[in-house]
């Protein structure tokens, strides 16, 4: 996390302070709770996109500071815990590719949206093969690719919408870095 | 960070009961939170299918009309073959499932990614709810319970990875294992004759190792295009809500059934009065029309009846048709004994009476 001012003029200022540092953290959180809301249910589909990883995309391309590796893997690991799979899964594969991503963020940081949003996708792509390959070699078997492909293919679909969230909550909220 | 991750992921292979712990709490805590914010998608999913609803109301009233005159014919066909089942099981001395409860609960959460098929629950310990327990919904099997915390448990679909279930094909009646394997339709697998079993076959749990009840409808057989033959489940896993908790105990310890009295025959002709002895004689009093059944002749005859049906039960039929016609025949539900044979046959146990069973959604 970014670190705080020594000095504020008020404990509720600095209390608001330590609210708006942590928020993309806990944004991370909230994404990974909706992705576990069936709100694919309304439309007949059981296939949910990964929200944590977008999260996890685009606070490490515009502000690593404010959310820092342990907090990718947090948010992996919530993921794990509330998916029933394999522990540690999520928090490999989404620290793994916020590792990626940050060596590669001056490519997407002041590009245009398209390659921004190119960026995402080549990072969804890493994500999910890490995945797919750490949950073969967990289960001993080749798992079929088509969920993991559509999952990712939701993904990448709703990430604009999202990108458009952030940014609003960046630009409108937090503090400028 | 990548090593901590690396190493849990190895841990959770070794150890699992620290994990699984750590797992239901968090699924406890955030199953609150999940179950409002369905609450809202729920309501969305009813405002959509209500207005696809509305769209083919007309359609959907026609096609109903002809299912219900189809069904109410099958309806005939099934109460006499109830009864019929409810005789034949009555004289086999077959044993009877006793009565299964359940608990509903509503699937709160989404399947989980890309590589697990679980929901969650609201349904938990305190519920009655239990690690193992099979779940239903309205059209059949939906998984079975694999993890409970104490407001929520977490149901393994049909179609995950680490999914076995013992299921029957019918009709031949060829025990397999439905398998999950991520994909929308489990294979079979340890079938033993495929060419007994063809696409469109119904397929049941079979209830071996005694975690599921028997006959639970689970899904049809289809054959994919590379050669597997696979399982179309009848519960569709994209549209979850509401689902029942079987609460299934397999029988070890079952009364001993015995045959309905109104199976027995009729009373034997009592013999004459002698063996009457009334406690008061009232000078002037009628006559009883039946002697007192304490005092009745023990019937040995009784038990011989119901034998000679089983030995031809299509060449002669029952020859009591006063007790139980065979096209008339009573429902199972109404197969009591009679007050004249009470004293000589024990009453059957009321879970046990032929046909009450309640095995929550067979068809």
């Amino acid at each position: 996390m970014a670190k705080l001012e020594s000095y504020t003029p008020t404990p509720g200022a600095r209390a608001g302070r330590i609210v708006l540092t942590v928020l993309p953290f806990v944004m991370g959180l909230a994404c990974v709770l909706l992705s576990f809301v069936p709100v694919g249910r309304i439309f007949g589909t059981a296939v949910m996109p990964a929200f944590g990883l977008m999260a996890i995309y685009y606070w490490a391309v515009v502000r690593p500071e404010m959310f820092p590796v342990y907090a990718a893997f947090l948010v992996g690991l919530l993921s794990d815990l509330l998916s029933g799979g394999p522990i540690g899964l999520w928090a490999f594969a989404y620290v793994l590719t916020y590792i990626i991503v940050l060596t590669q963020r001056f490519l997407a940081m002041n590009a245009p949206f398209s390659v921004f949003w190119f960026g995402f996708l080549l990072a969804a792509i890493f994500a999910g093969f890490v995945g797919w390959g750490a949950a073969s070699l967990f289960y001993g078997a080749f798992l079929p690719i088509g969920p993991i492909a559509w999952h990712l293919f939701v993904t990448v679909a709703l990430f604009p919408l999202f990108a458009l969230i952030f940014g609003r909550i960046e630009r409108r909220i937090l503090p400028s870095g | 960070m990548l090593t901590l991750a690396a190493a849990l992921l190895l841990l959770g292979r070794a150890e699992t009961y620290v994990f699984d712990q750590a797992r239901q709490i968090v699924t406890d805590m955030t199953a609150p939170l999940l179950e409002i914010a369905s609450r809202p998608v729920a309501a969305a999913r009813r405002v959509v299918e209500r207005t696809d609803e509305y769209a083919y109301v007309f359609d959907e009233n026609e096609r109903l009309r002809a299912e219900n005159a189809r069904l109410l014919a099958w309806k005939e066909a099934a109460l006499k073959l109830e009864s019929k089942l409810a005789r034949y099981e009555a004289l086999l001395n077959v044993q009877i499932d006793p009565t299964i409860k359940y608990v509903s609960g509503r699937v709160v959460s989404d399947n989980g990614g890309p590589f697990v098929d679980t929901v969650i629950v609201n349904v938990g310990r305190a519920a009655g709810a239990k690690s193992g327990d099979g779940v239903i919904d309205t059209d059949g099997l939906v998984g079975r319970i694999v993890a409970t915390g104490e407001k929520a448990s977490r149901i393994l679909l049909l179609t995950d990875l680490n999914s076995r279930i013992p299921v029957v094909v019918e009709p031949a009646h060829y025990k397999a294992v439905l398998a999950g394997d991520n994909t929308d339709w489990p294979k079979l697998e340890y079938l033993t004759s495929l060419s007994s079993v063809s696409p469109g076959d119904r397929v049941v749990t079979s209830g071996d190792g005694g975690l599921l009840p028997p006959g639970i409808p689970v899904g049809l057989v289809i054959q994919t295009s590379d050669g597997f033959l696979r399982v179309q489940t009848f519960a569709d896993r994209d549209r979850l809500d509401f689902v029942r908790i079987l609460k299934y105990e397999f029988p070890t310890q079952v009364d001993r059934q015995d045959p309905p009295a109104a199976l027995l025959g009729p009373p034997v002709e009592p013999k004459p009065v002698e063996r009457v002895k009334p406690a008061a004689t009232i000078p002037g009093a009628p006559k009883p029309a039946t002697p007192a059944l304490a005092d009745a002749a023990p019937a040995p005859a009784t038990p011989a009846k119901p034998a000679r049906v089983v030995k031809k039960p299509e060449t002669k039929p029952a020859p009591q048709p006063q007790v139980l016609p065979p096209d008339s025949a009573p429902s199972a539900a109404t197969m009591q004994p009679v007050p004249d044979a009470e004293e000589q046959v024990p009453p059957p146990e009321e879970d046990v009476v032929p046909g009450t069973q309640d095995t929550p959604g067979t068809e």
